[in-house]
């Protein structure tokens, strides 16, 4: 651990968030390991919410690059385009908290790799825009580890209400987010993803924090 | 009878994989839940819904 990032040290940089994190939270989040698999919308909006409350064990798995189409939603900056998507993530993460350890993977996540990509997991998130690879993550999560929570998002396209996103719990270690129904081609924006991505995050870290329940 | 999302449906006899595509769903995005466990994509040709099967479809859309 380094010592002093950006004139920021250590130390004042957890005091800080400590002051601000839920009683008691912190430590629990710092031992934590997470997953994400997919850097767009859904995965780079919660990579930055788990960075920020000091999740200490990142694993970013994106086999694409930024693109002027993801800006609408995406936590890329212009400047970005063009970088691998794990990359430039974990670049922003670092401004926000330099203190976590960040692993990226820029690879196409398959029912073969499953295994070897989130062994280190704790809890897996699915943050994929394609449904047919969130549906090959859950098979192939279940079969592979199914004590591992997994976390995932389906429906948050279009401008629908944002009270139509709920979380549900519908089998052991399974979550799910969103609102079911809303697909990708009705168009996707900032504010309907980051809502679904919130759901995820928070899910995530309640199963840190210990609470399985949605 | 087979209880498939809470609703009861003569299927029992067929296998996963012909259930499914009679359903006018696209096969790859759906997750098969039978009596309270996954049904591997590798089985959905090999598994037979017998009566009294409570079978669970978790479908996904795009986006993210």
């Amino acid at each position: 651990m380094e010592a002093e990032v950006q004139g920021q040290p250590y130390k004042d940089v957890y005091n800080g968030m400590k002051e601000r994190n839920v009683k008691n939270s912190t430590d629990k989040l710092t031992a934590a390991h997470v997953t994400i698999a997919g850097a767009g919308g859904l995965g780079s909006n919660i990579a930055i919410a788990l960075t920020r409350i000091g999740v200490g064990h990142l694993k970013l798995i994106d086999f694409d690059s930024v693109e002027l189409s993801n800006l609408n939603r995406q936590q890329f900056k212009l400047s970005q385009v063009g970088m691998p998507k794990v990359v430039a993530l974990k670049q922003n993460l670092q401004e926000f908290n330099p203190f976590i350890d960040i692993q990226t993977a820029q690879v196409e996540v398959t029912h073969d790799n499953v295994p070897q990509l989130f062994k280190s997991a704790d809890i897996i998130c699915e943050a994929f825009d394609n449904p047919a690879a969130k549906a090959m993550l859950l098979d192939a999560a279940s079969e592979f580890y199914p004590n591992k929570p997994l976390v995932m998002g389906t429906g948050m396209a279009g401008v629908h209400s944002s009270n139509t996103i709920t979380t549900k719990h519908p089998r052991p270690n399974l979550y799910i987010a969103g609102d079911g129904t809303s697909k990708g081609v009705e168009g996707l924006m900032a504010p309907r993803v980051m809502i679904c991505a919130g759901h995820e995050a928070n899910m995530i870290t309640r199963l840190i924090l210990g609470q399985t329940e949605i | 009878m087979v209880t498939v999302n809470g609703q009861e449906e003569n299927v029992a006899g067929q296998t996963v994989i012909d259930f499914l595509k009679q359903r006018n769903a696209p096969i790859e995005n759906i997750v098969v839940e039978r009596n309270g466990e996954i049904v591997h994509r590798s089985e959905f040709d090999k598994v037979t819904l017998a009566s009294g099967d409570k079978v669970e479809l978790i479908s996904f859309v795009g986006g993210g």
